[in-house]
C-alpha cells in the first residue's frame, strides 16, 4: 500500500530515508521508466527501448536492467550501484504532487536503519533532499519532452516491434516480449525535411543512442552469465546438503 | 482504342456505398492522379435502413486496407467487440439449450482436423469449449484483446457490432477527406441508357447529369440501377428461409457501466428468433419472424417479453425482409452491392461481409476498358451467386438441425421440399465424414469456412460416424492441440480485460498502430 503526502518541512523535520540503491527497498526492477534527458547517461550501460504502459496502451521509453522480473544486474548486494541509477530508481520513495514534493510515508526506504535526514533541525533541506528535488527538476519535465518525442517517431512510423531473445549459459533462453525500437529501415528512407526537422529538435541524436544501445543487450547477458559462474562457485564452496 | 474505366459513379449512400466506396477507391489511390475518381451519389431524402449491426472479422482488414483509425471507429460509431454469437434453444427448445459459433478456428485447424477425435471421446466438453477458448470468453464477458494489443490485431478472433447509423456518416467522413472520394448530395430522377444497354449517366434533381464508366447500384431494397433500371429479375428464396420481417428496438442499459456481452445472443423463438447486440450507449434487439407462422401482434408481445417489463413503452420499428437475390449482379456496366443485390435474416451477419467480398472484388478486378469488362462481370456473377447459395444454405443449416417439434415454424422448416438439394447431400455426407480441407468449401474467400460448419453441426448434436481406428494415427498430434488449447483458455481467461473496460480505455487512451 502507498500512503502518498506532500512533504512539509514542518512535519516531517525529523524523516530520515534511506536513499541507497537496495533490492529490499525498491532498486529491484528489470525495467524502468527513463526520460530523454538521461539518454546520454544509459547508453553507456543498458538497452534503451519503448514497451507500453500496461493500463493505458501509451508507449513510454525505459531502460533495461535485467531479464528476470524483478532483476536489477547493476544492483550489488550490500555494494551499492553499478554506474548510473535511473532517475526514477534515484527518486524513490518520493513523487511530485502538481508542483510539489510528496512522499509515500508506507515506503519502506522512510525511517529505514541507516537513513538520512531530509531536513536540518533549522528546517532547511539537506543535500539529499536536494538531490531529490534534482532528480524531479529533470523528470518532471522529461517525461512531457520523452512523450513528444515518442510522438514524433510514432509519426514517422520510426517505432517498431523488436522479438530479442538471449541465450544463457546455463542453457536457459529468454524471448523478451513488448519490446520496441527504432525501426532503422524507415528511418535510412526518411525524406530530408524530416530528418532535418529531426536533427534540429535534437532528436536525431536520441534516435541513434536508442540504436547504440541494443548492442547493451548483449553486455547484460554477459554481465548475467557472471552471475551464473559466481552462483556456481559459491554452490561448489560451500555446498548447502554437506550441512545436514 | 476501347473506353477505359475512369470514372465510378456510387449511388446510394449507406453502409453499403460508403464501404464499396472506400474500398474501391483505397485500392486505386495511385490512379487518382490520372483520372481516376470515385463519386458517390446520395439523396439527401432518403433514410438508410441501417439494418447491419452485425460483422465479420473480414471488416477490419477491409478498415485497415481503407487506412481507418481502429481508434477512431470506437470513439465516432459506437462500435463494439463481437466475438461470435451464441444460439439459445435452437436445438430442443429447453432453458439450458445454446452453442457457440465462435470466430476463432478450432486449435491446429491447418495441421488436423480435431472434430473426429472429439466425436470419439469430447471428455464431456462441448466441441466449442474443447477446440476454442471463446465461449468461455464469452461467458467471461472479456474483451478480446488488451489496451497494449495494436489496432486490428486480436488476441482472440473479432469483428464488430456496429450502429450503423453512425458508421455510415464515419465512413463517409474517412472516404471524402482521406481518400478523394467526391460527394454529391442528389437525387436520381432518371437514367440515360447507351445504345448498347449501358448506363451513360444518370440524371439527379439538384446536380444535374452525373456521367461515368462503371455504377454501382447501392440503392438498397429499391435497386434503382440494376433491378428498376436493367430490369434484372429478384430470385426470391423465402421457400427455403421463412422469416419475412423483423421487428427492431433499441434498449438502453439499466447503467451506462452494465455489462456488456461481446457476442451476438440469438434466442430462438416460436416462430423465429431473436438478436441481441451490445453496443456501448444501448443494446440493439431485434425480433426476426416468419409471418405465416405468427401475426405482428404476437411477435411484438415475444419481443416485449424477451426485453422485459421495464421496457413496454419502447416503440419497435418494422422491417420487411425480402428474402433472396438478383438473378444477375453485374450488368452492362452496372453492379449491385448490399441490399440492392439481395437480402436475408440476419442470422450470421452475413450482409456486410458480402458488402465487403463484392466491393474488394470489383476494386481488385476492376475492369481496365469496356471491353473486358464482360468477362470481369460475369466472373463476379459466377462468385456473388456461389456465395449466396453458401450462405443460405449456411443459414438453413440452423434450422434443419433442430429437434424442436413444438411450432408449425419448426416443423415446416423440416419439409425437405424446403432444404436445398446441396445441403441435403453435404448432410448425407457430413454423417460419415467431418467437414474440413478439401471439402468444397476451399474457395479462396469463402464466407463461411469449414470451421462454421462445425460449430453449427456439432453444436446442435449433430453426430459424424467415426470408425474406431479412424483417430489412431493422429491421436498424439490431437492430444497436445487439445491440450494447448486449454492452456490458452486458461491464460486468456485470466489476461483479457473485460468487454466494457477495454472499449472504454479505447475510447480514453487509444490503441496503438503497432
Amino acid at each position: 500500500m502507498t500512503n502518498v503526502v506532500v512533504l512539509n518541512s514542518q512535519i516531517h523535520r525529523s524523516l530520515r530515508v534511506k536513499g541507497d540503491a537496495s533490492a529490499a527497498h525498491g532498486d529491484s526492477q528489470r525495467f524502468v521508466q527513463v526520460v530523454i534527458t538521461e539518454f546520454p547517461h544509459l547508453v553507456l550501460q543498458y538497452p534503451i527501448l519503448f514497451s507500453k504502459d500496461a493500463d493505458t496502451g501509451a508507449f513510454y521509453c525505459g531502460a533495461m536492467l535485467g531479464f528476470d522480473e524483478g532483476e536489477n544486474l547493476f544492483l550489488n548486494d550490500g555494494a551499492g550501484y553499478d554506474g548510473y541509477r535511473p532517475l526514477n530508481l534515484q527518486r524513490l520513495p518520493f513523487y511530485t504532487f502538481g508542483s510539489e514534493l510528496a512522499i509515500d510515508l508506507d515506503h519502506p526506504r522512510v525511517n529505514a536503519e541507516g537513513g538520512t535526514p531530509l531536513f536540518t533541525e533549522k528546517g532547511e533541506t539537506t543535500a539529499y533532499l536536494e538531490s531529490i528535488m534534482s532528480a524531479f527538476r529533470d523528470l518532471r519535465p522529461g517525461i512531457e519532452m520523452t512523450k513528444q518525442f515518442i510522438a514524433t517517431l510514432m509519426k514517422l512510423r520510426l517505432v517498431e516491434q523488436i522479438d530479442i531473445t538471449v541465450e544463457f549459459d546455463d542453457g536457459s533462453t529468454r524471448d523478451l516480449m513488448g519490446l520496441y525500437t527504432i525501426n532503422q529501415n524507415v528511418l535510412r528512407e526518411l525524406p530530408e525535411a524530416a530528418v532535418v526537422d529531426l536533427f534540429r529538435r535534437d532528436y536525431l541524436k536520441l534516435i541513434y543512442l536508442m540504436i547504440t544501445s541494443l548492442k547493451q543487450v548483449a553486455v547484460l547477458a554477459k554481465k548475467k552469465n557472471g552471475r551464473f559462474l559466481k552462483s556456481t562457485e559459491g554452490l561448489a564452496g560451500r555446498p548447502d546438503w554437506l550441512r545436514s | 482504342m476501347a473506353q477505359a474505366i475512369q470514372s465510378i459513379i456510387i449511388v446510394g449512400g449507406g453502409t453499403a456505398g460508403w464501404l464499396t466506396a472506400g474500398i474501391i477507391a483505397a485500392r486505386h489511390q495511385g490512379r487518382m492522379k490520372a483520372g481516376f475518381s470515385v463519386t458517390l451519389i446520395e439523396s439527401p431524402k432518403i433514410k438508410i435502413i441501417g439494418v447491419g449491426e452485425g460483422t465479420w472479422p473480414t471488416l477490419r482488414s477491409s478498415l485497415e486496407k481503407m487506412g481507418v483509425s481502429e481508434t477512431e471507429l470506437f470513439r465516432y460509431s459506437d462500435a463494439a467487440f463481437k466475438q461470435g454469437a451464441k444460439f439459445a434453444g435452437w436445438t430442443t427448445g429447453a432453458a439450458d439449450d445454446g452453442y457457440y459459433h465462435p470466430l476463432m478456428v478450432p486449435q491446429g485447424f491447418t495441421q488436423l482436423n480435431l472434430a473426429p477425435h472429439w466425436l470419439r471421446d469430447g471428455h464431456g466438453q462441448t466441441f466449442c469449449e474443447a477446440v476454442c477458448p471463446q465461449a468461455q470468453i464469452c461467458d467471461d464477458g472479456l474483451a478480446p484483446k488488451t489496451i497494449t494489443t495494436p489496432e486490428y490485431q486480436a488476441v482472440a478472433n473479432y469483428a464488430y457490432h456496429l450502429d450503423a447509423a453512425k458508421f455510415a456518416p464515419f465512413l463517409q467522413k474517412h472516404c471524402t477527406e482521406k481518400l478523394g472520394v467526391r460527394h454529391v448530395l442528389a437525387d436520381v430522377q432518371s437514367v440515360n441508357r447507351t445504345e448498347y444497354g449501358d448506363i451513360k449517366s444518370v440524371v439527379t434533381e439538384q446536380a444535374g447529369e452525373i456521367a461515368g464508366d462503371l455504377f454501382v447500384d447501392c440503392t438498397g431494397f429499391a435497386s434503382l440501377l440494376l433491378g428498376k433500371t436493367l430490369g434484372v429479375a429478384f430470385k426470391d428464396c423465402s421457400d427455403i428461409l421463412y422469416c419475412d420481417t423483423a421487428m427492431a428496438v433499441q434498449v438502453p442499459y439499466e447503467t451506462p457501466d452494465a455489462p456488456m456481452a461481446s457476442h451476438t445472443i440469438s434466442t430462438a423463438q416460436s416462430a423465429g428468433w431473436i438478436w441481441d447486440i451490445g453496443l456501448p450507449t444501448r443494446r440493439g434487439v431485434g425480433h426476426v419472424y416468419s409471418s405465416r407462422h405468427t401475426t405482428d401482434e404476437e411477435a411484438h408481445e415475444t419481443l416485449m417479453r424477451y426485453i422485459g417489463p421495464e421496457h413496454r413503452n419502447l416503440s419497435p420499428r418494422k422491417i420487411p425482409i425480402r428474402t433472396g437475390y438478383r438473378e444477375t449482379f453485374w450488368k452492362n456496366n452496372c453492379v449491385a452491392v448490399g441490399l440492392a443485390a439481395g437480402f436475408l435474416e440476419p442470422l450470421e451477419s452475413s450482409a456486410i461481409v458480402l458488402v465487403e467480398l463484392s466491393a474488394k472484388l470489383i476494386a481488385e478486378q476492376m475492369p481496365a476498358n469496356r471491353e473486358v469488362m464482360d468477362i470481369v462481370a460475369a466472373r463476379f456473377n459466377d462468385v456473388t451467386s456461389y456465395r449466396w447459395g453458401r450462405i443460405i444454405d449456411f443459414l438453413k443449416l440452423h434450422y434443419v438441425l433442430t429437434k424442436r417439434t413444438d411450432s408449425a415454424f419448426w416443423r415446416d422448416n423440416l419439409d425437405p421440399q424446403s432444404i436445398p438439394d446441396r445441403l441435403k447431400n453435404l448432410l448425407h455426407l457430413w454423417k460419415y465424414q467431418s467437414p474440413w480441407f478439401f471439402d468444397e468449401f476451399d474457395r479462396l474467400e469463402e464466407v463461411f469456412p469449414a470451421a462454421s460448419y462445425q460449430y453449427v453441426l456439432y453444436g446442435m448434436g449433430f453426430r459424424t460416424e467415426v470408425g474406431p481406428m479412424d483417430t489412431v494415427d493422429t491421436q498424439p498430434l490431437a492430444s497436445r492441440l487439445l491440450h494447448e488449447n486449454m492452456a490458452i483458455t486458461k491464460r486468456m481467461r485470466s489476461q483479457l480485460p473485460k468487454n466494457r473496460d477495454l472499449i472504454r480505455k479505447i475510447v480514453d487512451h487509444g490503441l496503438q498502430p503497432i
